[in-house]
């Protein structure tokens, strides 16, 4: 290791990046602001849909079987069931057990000793393994042999589906604009940077450096700027996570946010490689441009 | 060692600053380019350290065909060249020492062998004394010395000179002028670019004459003006 070129390397990181101190507080902030939304709109993303999965894994399909079913048919369902890798559990329920759990369910309701014989079907109670599964496996089952109708909460599994699916456009759209945004600011930086040392790099040319030896000083200042912005997100997020976020709680009582679903030492890594990322390929780009005209 | 065969240079804005060159220089040779300012003088130099490409015709610089060399390869060329400009191009905020020593670290040079050749090349143009201190304590002949050192230091076995004593006094301009010599005696190739007459004529060196983008002249022990009496050069 050659102490000497690390040392001059690090001293020609640190003049660049002193060197224009107001911008280079701006991208930081720029970065913060930006990682700081980012990484509330993830958190609250995860604890969104960990509500919405809460309620989608107690959806069952009932499979109501044909009231003139034969029990080879009904083995034949058993084994389709099983051979479903999309099926976890498949349980048949007999017409005298569903009146009982109609019964049990609708006591105090309806007065259902009025019933004096079973309206109901005997049915399968059918789990599957992801609730985004479920319309597809309620319309397969549909089309076999032996069963009739086929009921799950479709409604509701479908807004709650397609909610998920747009948070998650919507997280897209806004992670896009956000690095986007703070991609210009720091190779807005990264631009002034350059041209501030616009005579080191003719220099530097001029005696046969290689580009990328011209552009390192520049990639780090923009890692440095990104890393930095995205600490200072971090710091910002855990505090509202300690302060902020138990009176939210407070003021929505109806609703069951769980945090501990957010997986945060992932949530930290994320945000600080979208800040390092973001930094460095916007000075890349920046510094690039410089090269070539 | 340089080489030019029918070299053509169109810039974009239609001017044509090289018309149809040709010219040989040996390893060792010490070269006046000389002509008025816009005659080519200083484009024919940027071609041969690759800051501009030729529209036409093949450059060979120290065995590496300088026209088609990618940008990728320009590095590795400008490694064998040390170019000296008139405005010195020194980082002011850099003492002798480190802007002699910056030409060998951006190019990844090992310490010890910077801690070697800085300390020889500021021997060299004589400055020694004076390499801790910054380019704006210097006269302008002591700052052109630290720009010579700076693009001595890796060694180059040709050094470029584009209006090296451009804004030097007489004095200073001797300085510069032997100490070029004493750098070409030692084997290094030397190109000139001046329009200083007074050092063309004293030295009586190879002299290449550029008019609106021709050689005109090229002629050992050559005066500034060929072919004209003295008396006529100083009334014209």
């Amino acid at each position: 290791m050659d102490w000497g070129r690390v040392k001059f390397f690090l001293g020609e990181v640190g003049r660049s990046f002193t060197r224009n101190t107001v911008m280079q507080i701006t991208a930081i902030g720029t970065v913060a602001v930006m990682v700081t939304l980012l990484g509330a709109f993830l958190f609250i993303r995860t604890t969104l849909a960990d509500l919405g999965n809460g309620v989608l894994e107690q959806i069952e399909i009932s499979a109501y079987l044909d009231p003139n079913v034969t029990p080879q048919q009904v083995a034949a369902l058993r084994a389709a069931f099983k051979a479903d890798p999309r099926i976890t559990s498949a349980e048949f329920i007999p017409k005298s057990e569903g009146l009982k759990e109609l019964r049990e369910r609708m006591r105090g309701v309806v007065d259902t000793s009025l019933l004096t014989q079973n309206p109901l079907p005997d049915k399968f109670r059918i789990r599957v393994r992801a609730p985004e599964l479920v319309p597809a496996v309620a319309a397969d089952l549909h089309r076999l042999n032996g069963i009739g109708n086929v009921v799950y909460g479709q409604a509701l599994v479908e807004r709650l589906l397609r909610l998920g699916i747009v948070l998650r456009r919507i997280g897209m759209v806004l992670i896009g604009v956000f690095l986007i945004v703070a991609g210009i600011i720091i190779s807005n930086t990264t631009r002034l940077a350059v041209y501030a040392r616009r005579r080191e790099i003719a220099i530097m040319q001029l005696v046969g450096a290689t580009n990328l030896y011209v552009r390192m000083p520049f990639i780090c200042e923009g890692l440095i700027d990104g890393l930095i912005g995205a600490i200072a997100a971090i710091i910002v997020l855990g505090v509202a996570r300690v302060t902020v976020w138990p009176r939210m709680l407070e003021a929505l009582p109806f609703v069951q946010f769980n945090a501990a679903v957010v997986d945060l030492p992932s949530l930290v890594l994320q945000l600080l490689l979208v800040g390092g990322i973001v930094g460095v390929l916007a000075a890349w780009i920046s510094v690039g441009r410089y090269l070539q005209t | 060692m340089i080489s030019l065969r029918g070299v053509s240079l169109l810039y974009p804005n239609g001017v044509r600053a090289l018309d149809d060159v040709s010219l040989e220089i040996a390893k060792g040779e010490f070269v006046f380019l000389v002509g008025h300012s816009g005659t080519g003088k200083s484009s024919l130099l940027r071609l041969l350290y690759r800051e501009t490409r030729p529209t036409a015709g093949d450059i060979t610089v120290d065995g590496i065909r300088v026209d088609h060399l990618t940008s990728m390869r320009v590095p590795a060329l400008r490694r064998h060249l040390g170019v000296v400009f008139q405005d010195f191009k020194l980082l002011p905020d850099k003492t002798v020492w480190e802007n002699v020593a910056f030409a060998m670290q951006v190019t990844g040079a090992p310490t010890k062998d910077i801690m070697r050749q800085v300390p020889r090349a500021l021997d060299l143009v004589g400055l020694s004394h004076r390499s801790r201190m910054y380019p704006d304590e210097l006269s302008g002949g002591e700052q052109q010395r630290t720009a010579i050192a700076r693009a001595l230091v890796n060694n180059p076995k040709i050094l470029l000179c584009d209006e090296p004593t451009g804004n030097l006094d007489p004095a200073n301009t001797t300085e510069i002028v032997d100490l070029l010599l004493r750098i070409n005696l030692k084997g290094t190739t030397v190109v000139v670019a001046t329009h200083n007459q007074a050092v063309v004529d004293r030295m009586r060196r190879r002299v290449v004459r550029l008019d609106n983008g021709k050689i005109t002249t090229d002629k050992e022990r050559g005066y500034y003006y060929l072919g004209l009496g003295q008396s006529q050069v100083l009334s014209g």
